[in-house]
């Protein structure tokens, strides 16, 4: 009986793979029912988690995994988002051509920039990147065909007729956003626990025992670099799908906000994502809800959602570090081994 | 394993269903026509309070929200308080659309009224789809002569007399009056800009030195390029097609620099209070200064409208310094009253735009011009009156009281005619 548990678990753990598929199968139909049953507010604060969290996931990987702190991804969401814009006005090919195009794009770019941040490392990668996020989406001033401070639009168009007429514009937008969300995560999930993930963690913690064993950190490292920013152009790009395609949708806030959701989130653990993309989402509307209480005072009420995600963040690195996903693990894990003592006991 | 499995598996099945029970309870009650009760009417707008285009325009929504309280005070329209959200979108066209998905979906509003900017609105309408979603908005605060186009924004209703009928007018007027003179422009380098452009066109005016700036970036600092520019090029007579903040800006550094060129101030960024706030320009040196407006001055207290909106101002408006930007924020928000009295006692969104084709060009308000609202023209105000100001910073007609310009955004002509405009309603309310 023990025998054939072992075996049967020891199966589950060979075929990870088949998990998490039926994993992802599973939330995307969550979802999908959840979309239909909920305003339309709720709808569009749902495609913004799904931005929010691919966005996350991409500084998952880059940060989490290979290491590098990296503080402009705004800059690289910036770019998908313009890649997209442009490939979608001048070309007007089908939706997904102009999503991959973002991705291309952004990696691209990635791959660029990558190739000089490797040599670079801490605070000195971070000021880079920072300076990026401050420069890049400003660009869009100087060449008109980007259109300046009023942006440009992409148009998704609106969704299928076969859906119906109840099937609003956000909905179609929840819709795009959350698949080609689910559709990235699965695919960070699957590399990170390829032997790509496997080196980079191992770069990330002692670059010279992983060069030891045959590694090449650099390379490594714009590879992750370029996989991340193309991710998060992806997230990019869909941010311009919902919003506007503007310099001002791509601020140095962006930047912060989407490290402030991979901190709170776990900076190690994917799943936790979502939670990041729901928290950056929810805060506004907590800090509304507070600020009711307060009175009129718009100086009050401008700082609080700072107030909030300030008292998070500290919350965070004070209980979970790691965030509360990676806790939640750790806890389980604990919990087994004092219940495999017990039984050797 | 497999137990710890199965829980897991159990956890999440029971999440789903959790998830799923809080979702149906979050279906929203259908009300007869949205943002309207037996007791109140929601409406709401978006307009820079702080950032770069905040001075100045800030005051625009208070000075709405003053008259929809002046208006609650004396009984609301038909009986219903009117509720006004104003939302801060720092002019980034962004932000405006974040703000105005709020409105619509949280608050719920029946229409969006007086959002302030071209490329804001622009975006408002690509991005949130206001025509397809049937929500009106209305008397909204941009001259961009495209928001006139019915088939594109189906609910929109621009008031301003338009950027590109400015641009005619007073390209005509510096054609007839600074001939042989050098000429400089300097305008924002988006739509707004862009429509003075196609006016200038028409007009066939041209500028020997054409300084376009972004919008975001009219400093100090930018307006130091510019003057040397225009200085460097000894420009005679230089326009300001700008917001507030680059007129302030150029006529900032241009005083410390010594610089004195004719200004003309486009009617978009001439308000003389927030010019002068912003700068340590004495007030005295727009003596001379030549503008174009479709309103009456806020300093002409004897105009009755004016009279009227300083009263407002004072009791309701906490007796903030009265200036062009209070008098289009009391002027719109007059439209939007007489708009909802005359969608009638049960007002839907529908009702409320087939109300304004078909009264809307016969509604009382403070502009000079005619209105051109009707079931197939979109067209708010359709001139302006040409003025100077004086040494108080007031605009002062440079012909007779009530001349105006009237003309279309398109290639038609230039009428000078005299301006039959509506009394005022007895104490400022619908009738």
């Amino acid at each position: 009986m023990l025998k054939r548990k072992h075996e049967e678990s020891s199966k589950r753990e060979h075929n990870p793979y088949r998990r998490r598929i039926l994993f992802f199968l599973l939330l995307g139909w969550a979802l999908l029912l959840l979309g239909d049953r909920v305003s339309e507010l709720r709808v569009y604060q749902g495609a913004l988690i799904a931005i929010y969290a691919l966005a996350i996931g991409s500084l998952i990987l880059l940060t989490g995994y290979s290491g590098q702190l990296s503080l402009g991804q705004g800059a690289f969401m910036a770019i998908g988002a313009y890649a997209a814009a442009l490939t979608q006005i001048y070309l007007q090919p089908p939706i997904i051509i102009t999503f991959i195009s973002a991705v291309v794009v952004a990696a691209l770019f990635g791959a660029i920039i990558g190739g000089g941040a490797a040599r670079l490392s801490g605070p000195y990668l971070a000021g880079t990147t920072l300076a990026l996020a401050l420069g890049l989406p400003t660009l869009a001033n100087l060449f008109s065909f980007l259109g300046g401070e009023t942006g440009l639009y992409f148009d998704v168009g609106i969704a299928p007729e076969r859906f119906g007429s109840e099937f609003t514009l956000y909905k179609w937008f929840f819709w795009i956003a959350a698949l080609a969300t689910l559709i990235m995560l699965f695919f960070i999930q699957n590399i990170l626990k390829s032997r790509y993930g496997r080196a980079w963690k191992a770069g990330r913690s002692n670059p010279a025992a992983a060069q030891l064993v045959g590694l090449h950190v650099g390379r490594r490292k714009v590879l992750a670099f370029t996989i991340s920013a193309g991710v998060a152009g992806l997230a990019g790009a869909l941010l311009g799908m919902v919003s506007l395609v503007a310099p001002s949708t791509f601020t140095l806030s962006l930047s912060f906000a989407i490290i402030t959701g991979a901190v709170l989130a776990g900076l190690t653990s994917l799943t936790g994502s979502i939670l990041g993309g729901l928290v950056l989402v929810i805060i506004p509307e907590i800090a509304e809800m507070v600020s009711g209480n307060f009175g009129e005072s718009e100086a009050v009420r401008a700082n609080i959602p700072g107030l909030i995600t300030g008292l998070l963040l500290i919350l965070t690195v004070l209980f979970t570090p790691n965030g509360p996903a990676e806790q939640w693990r750790h806890h389980q894990e604990k919990k087994k081994q004092k219940a495999l003592e017990k039984q050797k006991n | 394993m497999i137990g710890s499995f199965r829980k897991k598996g159990l956890v999440a099945a029971s999440a789903i269903v959790a998830i799923a029970g809080l979702a149906l309870s979050a279906v929203p009650a259908q009300a007869a026509e949205v943002g309207v009760t037996a007791t109140s009417i929601k409406i709401g707008t978006t307009v820079p309070l702080t950032g770069i285009a905040g001075p100045g325009y800030a005051k625009v929504a208070p000075a709405m929200k003053a008259y929809f309280d002046y208006v609650n005070a004396n009984g609301g329209i038909n009986g219903r308080k009117i509720e006004f959200i104003i939302k801060d979108d720092r002019y980034l066209p962004p932000v405006s659309v974040e703000k105005t998905n709020e409105l619509i979906l949280k608050d719920k509003v029946f229409a969006t009224v007086g959002q302030l900017g071209t490329a804001n609105n622009l975006a408002i309408n690509s991005r949130v789809r206001l025509g397809s979603r049937g929500v009106p908005s209305l008397f909204v605060n941009t001259g961009f002569s495209g928001f006139a186009d019915k088939k594109k924004f189906p609910t929109l209703f621009p008031l301003f007399s338009s950027y590109r009928m400015e641009a005619k007018i007073m390209g005509g007027y510096i054609k007839e009056n600074f001939a042989g003179k050098k000429i400089g422009l300097i305008y924002q380098n988006d739509d707004f800009g862009a429509d003075a452009l196609k006016g200038f066109e028409s007009a066939g005016v041209k500028f020997d030195v054409s300084i376009p700036y972004v919008s975001g970036t009219q400093g100090a600092a930018t307006a130091t390029t510019w003057i040397q520019k225009l200085a460097a090029a000894k420009v005679e007579v230089v326009y300001i097609f700008g917001v507030t903040t680059a007129t302030a800006a150029a006529v900032g550094v241009a005083f410390a620099a010594g610089y004195k060129p004719q200004w003309i101030f486009g009617s978009v960024g001439a308000d003389a209070t927030t010019i002068v706030g912003q700068t340590t320009v004495p007030v005295a040196l727009l003596n001379g200064a030549l503008s174009m407006s479709f309103m009456p001055d806020a300093a002409d207290t004897t105009d009755e409208y004016v009279k009227f909106f300083r009263e407002v101002n004072t009791t309701y408006n906490n007796n903030a310094t009265f200036d062009n930007n209070i008098m289009a924020g009391m002027n719109g928000a007059m439209m939007v009253a007489q708009a909802l009295k005359a969608a009638g006692p049960n007002p839907t969104r529908k009702g409320l735009i087939a109300a304004i084709e078909s009264k809307g060009s016969t509604f009382a308000s403070a502009g000079y011009p005619p209105i051109g609202f009707s079931a197939t023209s979109r067209v708010g105000y359709t001139g302006f009156w040409i003025g100077k100001y004086n040494q108080t910073g007031s605009l002062i007609p440079v012909e007779a009281k009530g001349t105006i310009y009237t003309t279309d955004s398109a290639n038609g002509p230039v009428v000078k005619t005299t301006s039959k405009r509506p009394a005022l309603p007895t104490k400022g309310l619908p009738n």
